[in-house]
């Protein structure tokens, strides 16, 4: 899969510890669409990078949301 | 729709050099990189994973650009005397050209992926400068030293005066700036010293 601009999906998350990201781990690799993500964190933002061709920005949202976590696109 | 911009990835290297030169690896964020860039912080993880894969990459770049401007003109079977000078040539001609680059390569590599950066980008550049060294052993131009005891005394003086040269002092705190003649004149100390 090449990476472009357009399949790379940016948000803004509250996933800010190591056990918020085994919560969610399971889930976004059990995901075909999604090929490949990381949360950063570090950052502030505790930005989800998503790299998909597929699922919208929506999708991605209800996903991390039905977990249990804020969620919105970073601009 | 955001764009994968060629200009805006520049800017975002340039910045990020200056940001971590000024600030160090600890204070460095992707927040306020983006601010110092005038682009979102949505843009700047299109380009990079998160902070450690920016830091990796810039310094993996400069790593690969200072070795390959070292080994410019330069071939591991050129005769002792000729190979040192130019490998002198080279590096004393990055580290007085791209001053910003060496000092953010200096922070990256203290940081905690300094082995990263150093193992991607010295491939190539250490088979290079080990085949000089033999080859000048070989041919019975250098004496037989350790590649430690060769490195401190082929490259130490260079470096303690390109150090005396960013500074603008030298000992004392005399000012320096380096010229042709003393770079001459060390080279020549160090010749007389390791050839045989």
């Amino acid at each position: 899969m090449v990476t472009t601009a357009n399949n790379i999906l940016v948000f803004k998350t509250n996933i800010q510890t190591k056990f918020d990201q085994i919560l969610i781990e399971d889930l976004l690799n059990s995901v075909d669409a999604i090929d490949k993500w990381n949360i950063d964190q570090h950052d502030i933002d505790c930005v989800l990078r998503i790299i998909s061709d597929t699922l919208t920005p929506d999708q991605i949202i209800s996903i991390i949301n039905h977990l249990g976590f804020e969620c919105s696109e970073l601009e | 729709m955001r764009t994968r911009n060629a200009g805006k990835e520049l800017l975002v290297k340039d910045e990020a050099v200056k940001m971590l030169v000024a600030d160090g690896f600890q204070d460095f964020s992707m927040n306020r990189l983006a601010k110092a860039c005038g682009i979102s912080v949505a843009t700047l993880y299109i380009y990079y994973k998160d902070k450690d894969d920016l830091i990796k990459k810039i310094g993996v770049d400069i790593g690969i650009k200072y070795f390959s401007e070292t080994l410019k003109d330069f071939s591991p079977g050129m005769s002792f005397k000729e190979g040192l000078r130019k490998q002198w040539e080279n590096r004393a001609r990055f580290a007085m050209e791209c001053t910003e680059e060496v000092a953010c390569y200096e922070v990256i590599r203290h940081s905690p992926h300094g082995d990263h950066i150093l193992k991607e980008s010295l491939k190539g550049f250490q088979a290079a400068m080990h085949g000089f060294f033999q080859n000048a052993i070989k041919k019975k131009e250098l004496a037989p030293v350790s590649l430690e005891v060769f490195w401190s005394v082929a490259y130490g003086p260079l470096y303690t005066l390109l150090r005396f040269h960013s500074e603008g002092k030298s000992i004392g705190g005399a000012p320096f700036k380096l010229s042709k003649k003393a770079m001459d004149e060390a080279f020549r100390l160090v010749i007389k010293a390791l050839a045989k």
